[in-house]
């Protein structure tokens, strides 16, 4: 028997996008009801006990670009809110190691060490880095106006953003431009000669996306993850107490408190569309749902391939939808161990297994790993960054225990001859095998290890091709062509059916800002 | 007494330098160009690399030429004659399975279905596809870049015409080319074609004279450069008849006809300044020269760094000059041959013509991946022509000469210095790939000659043996080139202009730069 409910606003996928656009609805007075397909919430940022006591963030681990506005607008810190700094980047090398803090004086002395020049331009492009930053926020908080048929609102709009332009220092200016071009390793060129720093900064510009550092693109995936802050410090990276599944459900918590009616183990089937208007949505297990509004936060290949029959849509619109480029190319190793790796370059504990640690001792070191991968196969020696959660938050594992994540690249969806389970062992003896090469103690730590593939993260986070951006951030698919042109500013050619996944502007992260975006937008035309 | 004071000075006696100063004469002002080398004509001179064998320096072959270069210095189609064979490339199989591009599509399309059919229905809508986005960067090449962040509302507005060509495919036009332009060769080709040889030879124009492979961001950029004139034939090269020579020769006479001064064997050591304006050059043997006006036509670092030199350059300046790419990413090898060569599945009426080996994408990015990391490529992209065909006068008694562009051969390696012994070593590596296309090749060489990116910056002083003067990527291209601020042919010194090809719209010989040049500092 089929039931039947009416909503105002009915939003598929629990993930935290879905979720922070749900708060918003709700909390104008709409009434949302969020469809989860798994049994927790968070989508890709979820928190689960995958060994007996072991508490991992199995999936997106860190947090830094979520939007400060999101976090005072839903009131997240009454939620529960709490995120523990993570203070330092930790590279070992073979002999030695490099060690970056928040302590400027500290970091000045640990650079000045490998290179006194590296040192003085640290000091320097740090700000520089948060100007450019800075100057591109308010593009990233445009909704992106249609690049064909601009509207008045989309004229007005990249109005003001040539007038924010105009108004940019020429040194700002030209960096914007530079870091929109370059690749991350000609930029890092310019400004250091510390091979250990340039590949530990230029490894922020190859996370979640198929390119080496030495690819044109990888300047502005670097610029995308120093947008982040937290407290108003920038570029500051952090953990959510408690795993990064927290941190969704203090959105979710806010988003029921402002009234937002939450099913998991609901997977949705098909959006049902009557008269090229979206009316609801019919669940694999024969339930339906009505509503006015039908919002994806799915990414762009589930929300129109899946979600809708292509005879829905119209055909140009399908072939952009299918040409989007969606290359899952990274990995996540999560280990529970019996205590503290020792890294031989700087052993014992201490304050450097409290921040990330970053395997990336030379752009050779990265560009190999990438050389493997865009070959079909994954890394023999991959890049990996790496937290111990548990150092920080000691409720993540059981006392002496340790959780560490490792997140891995690269990992190639369409590895040759397909992912099974030999390649999936294989690549995680991969992983530890280049870890061991720092911390050689890390093979007898092991209790337990969990090795996920981008087939894996598809499978279990529905991302496709296991693309933990929900599609690569090139230039091609930012800003008025992502997901694809016309069709940037969260509507869909579908009446009454939105989208607000991190396939829609700005783009992959725990930022929040397409669902906030998404959410206000709809606001504005209903 | 000798005069010694012009209007203008022009530095440099390559192709846009000729074109300027020619131009510069027309409008009755008095013009004096310097090269330092005996022959004129830069990239586009001839030399002897083998007694009795001449060969073209660095283009066999012209992809477009500024159609405003023949217009406004008048040069008629019997001085300068375009040969447009019927089949202007082949792709090399090494089973013979090649693929032949005809100016005629429906044969190309006939020569591609041998290979795979779904890629031969595809041909003409892909020609169109790519005749049209170029056609968009066609009025882009003739102006001026702006400068983007001083530019005004009325400035965005007249350039609006500049948007009509691709306004008339309809608005969609302008989503395509802002969509293709930062696209990667393979990402484009999976959108089109299965056939690794096509698609390797197509992504062979996305990355020729880079130092990238296919696999790199907006290689597509290059790709459209490269074809910007060709219509619908896609990786078009024209012949001139007579040789590429020829086209510095015909500016040569053109200058002269003006009345241009034209001194070879005068190398310009300085350009002198006084009170942040340049006044003349200082010659090698002593001579002072004065102007009002400067023009360039050699790459910023020459011109900037080394003639202005560092009295002249505030440190932000020099910063941007430094941070240019120019990365000479081709070496040229010359081979003197006792007979015409025969080559494996292509007839002997079909030799006038542009030979690649460019087996799929992947061949190329592994030729990238060596210079990656700081080598060689030891199986590189080669492109070559019988260039005696064109320019009988380069080989005698039935002799032939065959040129060949390798690429990656990087300006410096790594963990090795440049030597004899390493470029003999390429010159034997290449030499037995050829052989597996040409029948008989190493029977039929008499001598051969290797010029590598150093030996370029040692002879045409072009800075790393770069032949685009700066590598043409997006972050060096239009408004960002050669920085964003100095993209207007100008350079930090008010009266010092350049028109060389590290300026928009890029290198090749066509001669825009220098006629973009000239509109711009005499509007």
């Amino acid at each position: 028997m089929s039931r039947i409910d009416k909503y105002d606003v009915i939003i598929i996928g629990g993930g935290h996008n879905g979720l922070t656009a749900a708060a918003y609805l709700s909390k104008a007075g709409k009434k949302v009801l969020v469809l989860e397909r798994r049994h927790v919430l968070g989508g890709a940022a979820v928190t689960e006990e995958v060994f007996p006591g072991f508490k991992f963030s199995v999936c997106s681990y860190v947090v830094s670009l979520l939007k400060a506005n999101v976090i005072r607008e839903l009131m997240l810190p009454r939620f529960g809110l709490e995120i523990l700094p993570l203070e330092s980047t930790f590279t070992p090398l073979d002999n030695d190691y490099l060690f970056r803090t928040s302590d400027y004086d500290q970091t000045y002395k640990e650079i000045y060490r490998h290179s006194p020049k590296d040192a003085e331009n640290y000091m320097r492009f740090g700000p520089l880095m948060g100007q450019v930053g800075m100057a591109v926020r308010p593009i990233l908080e445009t909704i992106a106006p249609n690049a064909i048929r601009p509207s008045f609102n989309d004229l007005m709009s990249l109005k003001s953003i040539f007038n924010h332009v105009q108004g940019l220092n020429n040194e700002t200016f030209e960096y914007l431009c530079k870091l929109m071009t370059m690749s991350s390793a000609d930029f890092l060129d310019e400004w250091f000669e510390f091979e250990p720093l340039k590949a530990t900064m230029s490894a922020s510009g190859i996370i979640g996306t198929f390119m080496g550092p030495r690819s044109p693109g990888s300047a502005y995936v670097m610029l995308h993850h120093y947008m982040g802050d937290i407290d108003g410090s920038f570029r500051a990276w952090g953990f959510q107490r408690g795993g990064t599944g927290e941190l969704s459900m203090t959105i979710a918590r806010s988003a029921m408190y402002f009234g937002t009616k939450i099913l998991t183990e609901a997977a949705v089937d098909k959006v049902i569309v009557k008269n090229g208007s979206a009316i609801g949505v019919a669940l694999e297990n024969g339930d339906e749902y009505k509503s006015d509004i039908v919002i994806s936060g799915l990414d762009p290949k589930l929300t129109f391939l899946k979600m809708l029959d292509e005879s829905d849509l119209p055909e140009d619109f399908v072939n952009d939808i299918k040409k989007f480029r969606i290359r899952g190319s990274s990995g996540k190793v999560n280990l529970a161990l019996d205590g503290l790796p020792n890294f031989t370059s700087l052993p014992g504990n201490g304050p450097h297994l409290r921040g990330a640690i970053s395997i990336s001792p030379s752009y050779d070191h990265l560009e190999k790993a990438y050389d493997d991968a865009k070959y079909g196969n994954f890394s023999k020696e991959p890049y990996m960054d790496i937290i111990l959660p548990s150092v920080i938050d000691p409720e993540m594992a059981p006392p002496g225990k340790h959780v560490m994540s490792c997140f891995v690249q690269y990992a190639p969806y369409n590895i040759n001859g397909g992912w099974d389970d030999t390649k999936r062992e294989a690549f995680g003896d991969a992983v530890i095998n280049t870890l061991a090469r720092f911390a050689p103690n890390i093979k007898d730590l092991i209790l337990h290890r969990q090795v996920l593939t981008p087939k894996d993260l598809e499978k279990t986070f529905g991302l496709t091709e296991g693309n933990i951006f929900h599609g690569e951030l090139t230039l091609q698919q930012l800003f008025s062509f992502r997901p694809a042109v016309k069709w940037a500013d969260y509507t869909t050619p579908i009446k009454n059916y939105f989208q607000c996944g991190s396939g829609t502007h700005p783009g992959g992260g725990v930022t929040g800002s397409p669902g906030e975006m998404a959410a206000k937008k709809i606001l504005k035309i209903w | 007494m000798v005069n010694n004071k012009y209007d203008y000075i022009v530095i440099g006696g390559g192709l846009n330098s000729l074109i300027a100063a020619a131009l510069l004469a027309k409008k009755n002002n008095s013009v004096i160009l310097f090269e330092s080398n005996n022959t004129l004509g830069g990239m586009a001179s001839t030399y002897e690399f083998s007694s009795g064998f001449r060969c073209n320096l660095v283009y066999d072959y012209i992809k477009w030429l500024d159609e405003r270069v023949l217009k406004e210095l008048n040069i008629k189609n019997n001085e300068l004659e375009i040969i447009n064979n019927d089949i202007y490339r082949i792709s090399l199989d090494l089973e013979g399975k090649h693929i032949f591009f005809h100016r005629d599509n429906k044969k190309t399309i006939e020569s591609i279905s041998k290979i795979s059919k779904s890629d031969a229905d595809k041909w003409n809508d892909f020609t169109s596809f790519i005749s049209k986005v170029s056609s968009f960067l066609k009025p882009l090449y003739k102006i001026t870049p702006p400068n983007i962040q001083k530019i005004g509302l009325t400035d965005a507005i007249s350039m609006k015409n500049l948007l009509n060509p691709i306004l008339s495919h309809g608005t969609r036009g302008i989503a395509d080319i802002l969509r293709t332009l930062p696209m990667m060769m393979p990402e484009l080709l999976d959108e089109w074609f299965e056939s690794k040889l096509l698609r390797g030879t197509l992504a062979a124009g996305g990355i020729h004279h880079l130092n990238q492979g296919p696999y790199s961001a907006a290689t597509v950029l290059n790709f459209l450069h490269q074809n910007i004139y060709s219509g619908t034939n896609i990786l078009d090269a024209k012949f001139i008849k007579g040789g590429t020579n020829l086209l510095p020769s015909i500016l040569i006479k053109k200058a002269k006809d003006y009345g241009v001064v034209i001194k070879n064997n005068s190398e310009v050591i300085k350009i002198n300044c006084n009170n942040g304006k340049c006044d003349g050059v200082s010659l090698a043997d002593g001579q002072l020269f004065f102007s009002k006006n400067i023009i360039s036509g050699l790459d910023q670092e020459n011109t900037c760094i080394k003639l202005l030199g560092n009295e002249n350059l505030y440190p932000y300046v020099r910063t941007q000059l430094n941070n240019i790419k120019y990365r000479g990413s081709t070496a040229r090898l010359h081979f003197a041959l006792k007979n015409l060569p025969k080559i494996k599945g292509v007839n002997d009426d079909q030799l006038q013509t542009v030979f690649s080996i460019s087996p799929s994408v992947n061949y190329l990015e592994k030729a990238y991946d060596e210079v990656k990391y700081g080598s060689f490529s030891s199986l590189p992209y080669i492109e070559f022509c019988i260039s005696s065909l064109t320019n009988p006068s380069f080989a005698k008694n039935n002799n032939h000469i065959v040129s060949a562009s390798i690429q990656y051969i990087p300006y410096t390696l790594k963990d090795n210095e440049w030597s004899d012994k390493l470029k003999k070593d390429i010159i034997k590596n290449v030499t037995g790939i050829l052989d597996k296309y040409i029948i008989n090749f190493s029977n039929n060489i008499i001598d051969s000659s290797l010029s590598i990116p150093l030996d370029f910056e040692s002879t045409l002083n072009n800075t790393e043996g770069s032949f685009n003067h700066g590598e043409m990527t997006l972050d060096q291209f239009l408004f960002m080139r050669p920085t964003i601020a100095s993209s207007q042919y100008k350079t930090h010194i008010k009266n010092l202009f350049i028109c060389s090809p590290s300026t928009h719209p890029g290198g090749g010989l066509h001669g825009a730069n220098a006629i973009n040049m000239i509109n711009e500092i005499t509007k």
